[in-house]
C-alpha cells in the first residue's frame, strides 16, 4: 500500500469502508433515536407520577418510592439491562432487546427524574399549595396550576442533564444485540476488518446527540428567566 | 346575621395544645380584629376557619356550614371564606392579572375574558389597574399583598380572613394596604383580621378580639377594648404594645 492508501486516513477514515456502511450506520442511528425518545418520555412521565404520588405525602407510597429511587441509582444502568434481559425469560417473560433496552432505561431515567421532580416540588414554599388550595381549587389542580410550574422551572436543569446521560446510554443495548449505532458500527467494523464505521458512529452520536444538549441548554436559560 | 360562628374550638399537634375551645363570632359586614400575644393561637384559629388546619374540636360553621363535616364540599366553601396570607403567597410565575384570575377560571369556571375582566375589576379597586401585566417579583410588598388581596375579593367570598395581612411589610408600605382594607370595609366585605397594628384595629375595629392561651380572654367595641380592657391579661397586653397607639 503507497500514498493515500496507506497510514490514518486509510485506517480511520476510509471513504470506501465508509461508502459501504454509511446504511447500517444510518438505520442504527434511527433505532437510537427510536429508543431514546421511548426512553425520554416514558422515563420522565413515570418519574413525574412518581413525584407526583410522593407529594401526596403518604407513607404508604412514600417509602416503597424512595426504595425503588435508591436502587434504581445505585445499579449501573447496565446491571439493571443485563439482569432484566435474562431475569425476564425466566419469569416467562421474554422481551426483545428493543423492549429490554426501553424498559431499563425507563426505570433508571424515572428513578432519577422522581429525584429532581421532587426536589423541585419540595422547593415550592408550603404557602403556594395553601393559597390555591384557599381559593377552592382541588389538590390535583393547585399542584397543576400553581405547584408544578414553579417545580419543574427548577427540576429542569438536573433533569436534561440526567436525560441526555441516560439516554446516551441506549448504546448498552449493544450488550443485548440491539440494532443501535454501536452494535451496527462494531459489526460493520469487525467485517471490514477497519474501526472507520467506529469514527462514524461517534459521528453519528454527535449528530444525534448535540443538537439535544444545545436544546438542552437553551431550555435551561429560556425556562430561568422567571 | 353570623357568617362565622365558632365555639369550643380545639387545636392540638400532639401534646401541643394551641387552641383550647375558642368561642368567637363574626357577623355579616362587621371587621373584626383579633389581637394577643405571639404563640396565643390566632393564626391557627384562622386558618381552621377554611381548614387549612384540621380542628381537634369544635365546630365552625361559616355562612351557616359546618366547616369539618364531610358532607361539605369544602372547596366550594373555600370559594365563600377568601385568605389574605402574611407573606402574600402570590404565585410568581403568573403576572398579577392572572394571579387574580386563575381561580375565577379554573374554579369558576368562567370563561377567560369574563375572568380576566373580573380581575382587572378587582386589581382596580385595590388600586393596581396599571399593574395587571407586573410579575409579582417587580411589585414591591404593600403591591404584592394588594394582588392578596384582589385574588381572595374576585371570589366575591362572604368572610375574608386576613392572617397578619402587614406583619411582612417595610412600615412604610402598611398604610397602602391597610387603606385596601378599610375600603373593603366602606364597601360592607366581613373581614376578620388578626393584626399587630393596633392602631388600625382602634380605628377602624367594629369588634376586637384579645386571645391569650388558646382561648379568647376578652372581646368589645374598639373604644371597650384599648380605652377600659376589663381583664388583666388584655391590660397589660395593651400596656406593652401603648407605644404603638397614638
Amino acid at each position: 500500500m503507497t500514498g493515500a492508501d496507506s497510514g490514518f486516513l486509510f485506517t480511520f477514515f476510509n471513504a470506501e469502508v465508509a461508502r459501504q456502511y454509511w446504511p447500517v450506520i444510518a438505520s442504527g442511528a434511527l433505532m437510537t433515536v427510536g429508543v431514546g425518545l421511548a426512553v425520554v418520555v416514558t422515563g420522565t412521565l413515570l418519574g413525574l407520577l412518581l413525584a407526583l404520588a410522593r407529594a401526596l405525602g403518604s407513607r404508604l407510597l412514600t417509602l416503597p418510592i424512595i426504595a425503588f429511587a435508591d436502587i434504581m441509582r445505585s445499579l449501573p444502568p447496565l446491571v439493571v439491562l443485563i439482569v432484566l434481559y435474562f431475569g425476564l425469560p425466566a419469569l416467562g417473560l421474554p422481551l426483545s432487546a428493543f423492549a429490554v433496552t426501553w424498559l431499563s432505561l425507563s426505570l433508571v431515567l424515572a428513578a432519577y427524574a422522581e429525584e429532581s421532580i421532587w426536589a423541585g416540588i419540595s422547593a415550592v414554599p408550603r404557602g403556594q399549595l395553601e393559597a390555591a388550595r384557599s381559593t377552592g381549587m382541588r389538590w390535583w389542580q393547585a399542584m397543576r396550576l400553581v405547584v408544578l410550574p414553579q417545580a419543574l422551572r427548577r427540576a429542569l436543569p438536573p433533569l436534561t442533564n440526567r436525560v441526555i446521560s441516560i439516554t446516551k446510554n441506549t448504546a448498552l443495548g449493544s450488550v443485548v444485540a440491539l440494532n443501535e449505532i454501536l452494535n451496527n458500527a462494531q459489526g460493520a467494523s469487525s467485517h471490514s476488518g477497519n474501526p472507520t464505521p467506529l469514527m462514524m458512529a461517534a459521528f453519528a452520536y454527535l449528530v444525534v446527540f448535540l443538537p439535544l444538549v444545545v436544546f438542552s441548554r437553551w431550555l435551561e436559560q429560556h425556562w430561568q428567566q422567571r | 346575621m353570623p357568617i362565622l360562628e365558632i365555639s369550643g374550638l380545639q387545636k392540638s399537634y400532639g401534646d401541643n395544645v394551641v387552641l383550647r375551645g375558642v368561642d368567637l363570632e363574626v357577623n355579616a359586614g362587621e371587621l373584626v380584629c383579633v389581637i394577643g400575644p405571639s404563640g396565643s393561637g390566632k393564626s391557627t384559629m384562622l386558618r381552621c376557619c377554611n381548614l387549612l388546619e384540621t380542628p381537634t374540636g369544635g365546630t365552625i360553621l361559616a355562612n351557616g356550614h359546618q366547616v369539618t363535616s364531610a358532607l361539605v364540599d369544602i372547596n366550594r366553601l373555600r370559594q365563600d371564606v377568601g385568605m389574605v396570607f402574611q407573606q402574600f403567597n402570590l404565585y410568581p410565575h403568573l403576572n398579577a392579572l392572572d394571579n387574580v384570575a386563575l381561580a375565577l377560571r379554573n374554579v369558576q369556571r368562567r370563561t377567560k375574558a369574563e375572568a380576566q375582566s373580573l380581575a382587572r375589576e378587582a386589581l382596580e379597586q385595590v388600586g393596581l389597574g396599571a399593574k395587571a401585566q407586573a410579575f409579582p417579583g417587580e411589585l414591591s410588598g404593600g403591591q404584592q399583598q394588594r394582588v392578596g388581596i384582589a385574588r381572595a375579593v374576585a371570589l366575591k367570598p362572604k368572610v375574608i380572613l386576613f392572617d397578619e395581612p402587614t406583619s411582612a411589610l417595610d412600615p412604610e408600605l402598611v398604610e397602602d394596604v391597610l387603606n385596601v382594607m378599610r375600603d373593603l370595609r366602606g364597601r360592607g366585605m366581613t373581614m376578620l383580621v388578626v393584626t399587630h397594628e393596633m392602631a388600625f384595629a382602634h380605628a377602624a375595629a367594629d369588634r376586637v378580639v384579645f386571645m391569650d392561651g388558646g382561648v379568647v380572654v376578652e372581646q368589645g367595641t374598639a373604644a371597650e377594648m384599648f380605652e377600659h380592657p376589663r381583664e388583666p391579661r388584655t391590660q397589660s397586653f395593651l400596656a406593652r404594645y401603648g407605644s404603638r397607639l397614638t
